[in-house]
Formats: C-alpha cells, structure tokens, sequence
C-alpha cells in the first residue's frame, strides 16, 4: 500500500449529504428544464445546448451516483468530494468561457467583413462630371481638363522634388 | 483651406494621369465632418488622376455628405469599426477594382497632400512595397505631449527590435501602398492596433518597408481622445499585440 492511500484509510472521505444530493439533482432538472425551454423558444441555438444540457445530465448523475463523485476524487487524488467537484466544474466553465470568446471573436470578424462589403456596395458609381473617374467621357476640350492634363505631370513629380 | 469645387467637366482619363498607375487615395473618417471637405480637396489637388474613397467609419455627423459634396466617393461602415477596419475596406476596394497605388491620410487635416505625393513617389518607382510618413524622423517641427512622444518612442523601440528596422513614427496613419501589401493586408488587418501592427506583419512578410520624413500639420478640428490612463493602457495592449505578432506564423506574400 502506498502512503497518501495509507492517509486516505485514516481520515474518512469527505462525501455530500443527502440533503445536498436532493438539491443538486433538483437543480440539474430545473436546469435541463430552462434548457429546453430556451430552445423550445428559440433563444438558444442547438449546437450551443447540447453542452450545456450534458453538463445538467453529468450533475443529475453525480446526485444520482455518488460513487462516480468518490471515483472521480480518488483518481485526482483529493479526499474531499466536493473538492473534486468544485475543481472540475471551474475547469469546466473556463473551458466553455474560453469557448465562447473564441466563438465571440469568430463573429465580430465576420461582421466587420460584413460591414466592409457593405461599405464598398454602398461608393456610388462615378458620377460623370463630379468625381475624376469618369470612365464614359471622352477625352475633350473641358474647361477642367486644360488645368488637370499639366497637372498630373507637375505635382505628382514635382513635390518630391521640392519638399526635401 | 478651402474645399475645392468639384470640376464641373469631364475630366480626361484616368490612366493617363500619375503615370499611368491606378491609384486611390483614401481618407478614414469618423465625425470629421469640419475638416473632411478641405481634406478631399488637397487629395485631389496632389493627386489629380486618382479616386478619392473616403472611408465613413459610422459617422454620426454629416462627415459622409461633406466628402460627397467636395467630389470623394464614399463607402459608408454601417457603425464605427476602428481605423484597421476601415483601412481594410479600402484595400479590399481596390484589390476589387484593380488599383494598383493605395495612398492614405487621416481625415482630421493633419496630413497634407503634398506629403502624401512623395509616399505614393516612393511605391510607384517600385523603392518600397509600403511607404510611411514619418514625424520624427528628421526635425520636422511637429509637436505633441510628453506622455505621447514616451508612447512613440516606446512603440518605436518595440517595432524596431521586432522587425530589426528602424521605424520612428509607428503610429502614422500616412502611407501608400502597392496591390502586394494590399493582399497582405486584405487577409489579415488589426482593427485596433492598425498602424504599429501592420509595420511588424508587412516586414515579416518580407515586403519592402521605407519610412520617408513628412511634415505633418497640429490638429485644428476636434480633439484626441487620448488620455494618460488610456494611452498607457493602449501602450500595454499594442505590446501584447507586438509580443503575439512575434509568434503568428509568417504571411507568405505574394
């Protein structure tokens, strides 16, 4: 036999009381129940329950069983049941919060990619006469292309010439 | 400065202007609806062949018609995204329509135009892949506060250890840029840590980086939304961002 099993026979594992498995269990089923009512009303997307309702089923069964509570403490190698509970319930919940960060990071990508094709649907095509790129006309004697068709050789060229 | 009056005419077209290149020049705005009309005019008084875009990151005030009326094009983000975001929108814009210049200022007025000239001159003899403006790079006169210039030069240390090349002004909004460093950053862009992140991803992906001295003008419209608690704490995120980029797998360019 080796030492901690050694410690483990001279102090008695630390089990839940009957009263707090009733509650558990209670408690898993009421929230089995606001599960399936949140799908029922469409307020919670399937692919994002079935964690959650196997959560609920994992708590309705450690009220049920407490022996798979002892197992479970005994393979992490803590004497307090609850203990062992609690450690892997955080564990548990880190997990799934991380989860959904990844999840919330994965939306607000799309979204902005969303806004930004929506953004570029919205430029209004060049107007002829009021933005430069008017595409349909011609090359032609307009007042303005006498003052544009010297400019695009001299300021383009010329201010790096004169700025330094 | 005055905004300038649209042209009333046709103008001739565009290929034949800043030779021969196709070029956009884009002007991220949110609630810049003082100074954005003086803004488009010295865009397109620099750069008289190109398109103006200005980018609308969910203005609330009349920053879009402002920029319509002094002759840009607008694409208008349905609600404020960051600058990164809206720089994006942009790339993908001209990776779309073929541009093969993109050349940005910011739309508060403190870049003007015929620095920007001389960024674009720099990409489009084929020297750099991204050009950016920098402040501080030789006595230019500008000035900002104490607590800033520490933030600068900390970004600046940070960036030029990262990417062992000197960068003096991290956080310049002022640059070009050709279709390669668009594609790189059509895939991947920060929303938030734009500017002192792309320099790090660009020079990672090997492309050719050339910070080139600009003159850059004191904020007239509005006022900065920096303060101490935030621009440390800003210093603090954008060096996790710096750490992380060192560790992303590098982007192959094409």
């Amino acid at each position: 036999m080796t030492a901690p099993s050694l410690l483990a026979a001279a102090e008695p594992v630390v089990r839940l009381t009957p009263q707090a498995r009733i509650i558990a269990a209670l408690l898993a089923l009421v929230f089995m129940g606001l599960i399936l009512d949140l799908i029922r009303r469409d307020r919670l997307l399937e692919r994002y329950s079935i964690v959650w309702f196997l959560l609920g089923l994992a708590m309705l069964a450690g009220a049920a069983f407490p022996v798979l509570l002892e197992l479970l403490a005994k393979a992490m190698g803590v004497r307090d049941v609850t203990i062992a509970l609690f450690s892997v319930t955080l564990l548990v919940l880190l997990g799934l919060s991380l989860n959904f960060s990844v999840i919330a990071s994965r939306q607000a990508k799309q979204i902005t990619r969303l806004a930004q094709q929506s953004a570029i649907e919205s430029v209004e095509p060049a107007e002829p006469g009021r933005g430069p790129e008017a595409e349909e006309s011609a090359p032609e004697a307009n007042e303005s292309a006498p003052d544009s068709a010297p400019a695009d050789s001299a300021p383009a060229d010329g201010a790096p010439g004169d700025a330094p | 400065m005055a905004a300038q009056p649209a042209p009333s005419g046709a103008r001739i077209r565009r290929p034949c202007q800043n030779r021969g290149v196709k070029t956009l020049v884009l002007i991220p705005a949110w609630n810049e609806e003082d100074s954005i009309e003086a803004v488009v005019g010295d865009a397109r008084s620099h750069f008289p062949g190109a398109d103006v875009l200005v980018v609308d990151d969910g203005s609330t005030d009349r920053t879009a018609a402002w920029a319509r009326r002094a002759g840009a094009r607008v694409a208008s983000l349905p609600f404020n995204q960051g600058v990164g975001a809206a720089h994006q929108t942009a790339y993908i814009f001209a990776m779309a329509r073929g541009y093969e210049l993109v050349a940005q200022l910011d739309g508060d007025g403190q870049h003007p135009a015929v620095e920007l000239a001389r960024l674009a001159a720099a990409v489009r003899s084929g020297e750099a892949d991204l050009a950016v403006g920098s402040r501080f790079a030789e006595a230019s006169g500008y000035r900002s506060s104490f607590a800033r210039r520490l933030g600068q030069r900390l970004f600046s240390l940070l960036v030029s250890t990262s990417t062992r090349q000197t960068f003096t002004d991290t956080t310049s909004g002022m640059r070009a840029l050709n279709r390669r460093a668009m594609d790189l950053f059509v895939r991947r862009y920060s929303s938030e840590f734009a500017e002192v992140e792309s320099l790090q991803q660009a020079v990672r992906a090997g492309l050719r980086v050339v910070e080139v001295p600009v003159r850059m003008l004191p904020r007239e419209h509005g006022r900065s939304f920096i303060t101490p608690l935030g621009s440390a704490f800003y210093i603090f995120k954008t060096l996790v961002v710096l750490l992380i980029g060192q560790l992303r797998p590098r982007q192959v360019s094409s």
